[in-house]
């Protein structure tokens, strides 16, 4: 019977073109839009690896002032530290969590050499994120030497650099002159966000006498807009014309997470509207199809061809050109993992070509299920009436 | 071989009611070859779909071979029509996206068989009909004639005792028409029972017997 249709479809390629064409580019477009979300997906499982909750966000800017910068900072960090609703203050450069801000660099070891996102950070920045380590401790003061600069790794840059190796202790160079020590690794550190993939990430220290206009504030839980207004205007009184600015980590992941989810919903309306659509036409066509063969339906059925028998054929040719158009479809789908475009995991790729796949069939066993099963309850005698 | 018990038609439409048949007794038996003549629109195609269980009566009692379908549903119905009966159409019927050998193929994609016995007993049919040469034809290549043989290929392949033909010489010229006539009286002597409705006097008379229709009637 299998052969049978191939034969049917087969001999009227020609009219079917159109249909293959349809369902292969359904099928294309599904494939980009559940790779997007196969990987947002998958970055999502993975856990961002630090705690945004009651965290703020200090943004000082100097504006004319240049004087005296790290001493002011310094003077502004003990005054924050000192109230009694801050657990934790940090100082980091301006790429803080899910902000806009990206800082990148590539480091060497062993002639190895990664790129990495890399984060200027004091010591009390894995205290203020809950940031844990899973090797050595994060750096201090006291790491500071005249021939590198403390660093911590992440677990990802760890894989990259150190295959069997204990990371601690060694050295990698970002150039010639500047090399940095690892102290310390943590698991995870996806500052974009929960949307963001687990890249390589380098922690260099903020030294005491060095000015970067960020701070984090890690505050008790419940303490509220009041004590803000009091910390925006003590910090005021301490410096000449600053501009200071208070944002909260949570309210930053919400919109940093908007950035990612609402184009995806975009193309997943798109990609519905366009499905829907295909699915109109195939049924459309399908069933003018049933109405132009309802002579060889009578015929199929006066050979001896139960209702069921009919139903399974035009479901079964419906299968065989959608398998057509899939494989032409993978064609295409294949290399993507083949070829690491977009360096993606392969596994992203797989899973949308499966999902794809499964949702093409769904979609043209429904079109195809109504008239099928109309086509078998057409009386034969009927069908083979003479016009 | 097939035995009709005061068999009535009605066609109900939303205007009108059409009896196309009035109790009608018929025994055709094992061997014998039929014809059914009549005018126009007096219930021939309606008694023959329902002689092949195409059509169903609104009253009387239909046996083929012995065995009463009254109660039988579609799978009973669908395997008795593929195993005993074989159809011949004035218009044809064949599938024009299909070769002359996957044409006379259909019936047995009904019945389990491998693909090499259904290619081993098309081809053997299209011999009989003499169109061995035109296996892998289309439709579309062929004359009239060659269509209505590849047609009663396509009937005999299953080997049925029973054939139904709705005139099928209805759409060709006469010399055809004898050489298709030639072929289904062939058919009876090697054993076929066969029911053919004809508008000719002459093709009739080739026939063991002539049953006339008259408004739903028969009348001889
Ligand atoms: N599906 C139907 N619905 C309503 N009436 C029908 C239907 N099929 C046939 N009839 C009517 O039943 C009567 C018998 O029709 P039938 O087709 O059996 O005639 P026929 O003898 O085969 O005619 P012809 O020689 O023209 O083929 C006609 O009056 C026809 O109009
Ligand atoms: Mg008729």
């Amino acid at each position: 019977m299998l052969r049978h249709l191939f034969k049917l479809i087969w001999n009227k390629k020609g009219a079917h073109s159109l249909l293959i064409i349809e369902i292969w580019a359904s099928f294309m477009v599904l494939f980009g839009v559940l790779s997007l979300i196969a990987f947002n997906l998958n970055n999502y499982l993975e856990p961002i690896g630090f705690e945004y909750k009651d965290v703020w966000v200090l943004d000082l800017s100097t504006n004319q002032d240049t004087v005296n910068l790290p001493e002011k900072s310094l003077r502004i960090m003990q005054r924050i530290r000192s109230y009694p609703e801050v657990i934790s203050a940090s100082r980091t450069s301006a790429n803080t969590p899910f902000s806009a801000n990206q800082m990148s660099n590539s480091s060497t070891y062993n002639k190895v050499s990664v790129s990495h996102d890399f984060y200027v950070t004091d010591e009390d920045f894995s205290k203020t994120l809950d940031l844990p380590l899973r090797k050595g401790r994060w750096y201090e003061e006291s790491d500071i030497s005249a021939r590198f600069i403390p660093i911590v790794i992440n677990k990802k840059m760890e894989d990259k650099l150190f295959a069997n190796e204990n990371p601690l202790g060694k050295l990698i160079k970002e150039n010639d002159t500047l090399s940095y020590k690892i102290v310390g690794v943590v698991d995870k550190y996806k500052a974009k966000g929960e949307f963001m993939t687990d890249n390589p990430a380098l922690f260099k220290m903020l030294k005491k006498e060095d000015w970067d206009r960020n701070v984090l504030i890690k505050v008790k839980p419940g303490t509220d807009a009041n004590f803000e207004a009091r910390l925006v205007k003590d910090i005021a009184a301490m410096t000449d014309q600053w501009g200071i600015e208070v944002s909260y980590l949570s309210e930053s992941r919400k919109n940093r997470q908007n950035l990612t989810v609402i184009p995806v919903v975009i193309f997943l309306v798109i990609c519905g509207f366009l499905l829907t659509n295909v699915a109109l036409g195939l049924f459309g066509i399908l069933n003018l199809n049933i109405a132009k063969r309802k002579n060889e339906i009578g015929l199929r059925r006066a050979m001896g061809a139960t209702e069921g028998n009919v139903t399974t054929q035009f479901l079964g040719e419906i299968w065989v050109l959608a398998t057509f158009s899939l494989i032409i479809g993978l064609i295409f789908a294949v290399q993507f993992p083949l070829m690491h475009v977009f360096d993606l995991n392969s596994e992203i790729y797989i899973t949308a070509i499966l999902a794809s796949i499964t949702v093409i069939y769904i979609i043209v066993t429904l079109c195809a299920w109504l008239p099928s099963r109309q086509a078998s309850l057409i009386h034969p005698a009927l069908a083979l009436h003479e016009d | 071989m097939i035995r009709l018990q005061n068999v009535e038609k009605v066609y109900r439409t939303s205007a009108i009611e059409t009896l196309a048949l009035n109790n009608i007794n018929l025994n055709v038996k094992k061997g014998e070859f039929v014809s059914i003549m009549g005018p126009s629109g007096c219930g021939k195609s309606t008694l023959l779909n329902i002689m092949g269980l195409l059509d169903e009566p609104s009253r009387g009692h239909i046996e083929i071979d012995g065995s009463k379908v009254d109660k039988y549903h579609d799978k009973n119905l669908a395997q008795l029509r593929n195993k005993k009966l074989g159809f011949i159409f004035q218009s044809f019927h064949l599938i024009n996206d299909l070769s002359v050998i996957d044409n006379v193929e259909i019936p047995l994609l009904y019945r389990s068989s491998s693909a090499r016995q259904r290619r081993e007993l098309a081809q053997e049919a299209l011999e009989k009909v003499g169109l061995s040469n035109r296996m892998k034809h289309f439709p579309k290549q062929l004359s009239g004639g060659q269509k209505q043989r590849v047609a009663i290929a396509r009937a005999i392949v299953g080997k049925p005792e029973i054939i139904l033909a709705d005139e099928p010489t209805g759409n060709l010229d006469s010399a055809m028409g004898n050489e298709i006539l030639s072929i289904l009286q062939k058919l009876n002597e090697d054993g076929a029972t066969i029911v053919m409705v004809t508008h000719d006097d002459a093709m009739a008379r080739r026939t063991h017997r002539l049953i006339r229709l008259f408004d739903g009637t028969q009348v001889l």
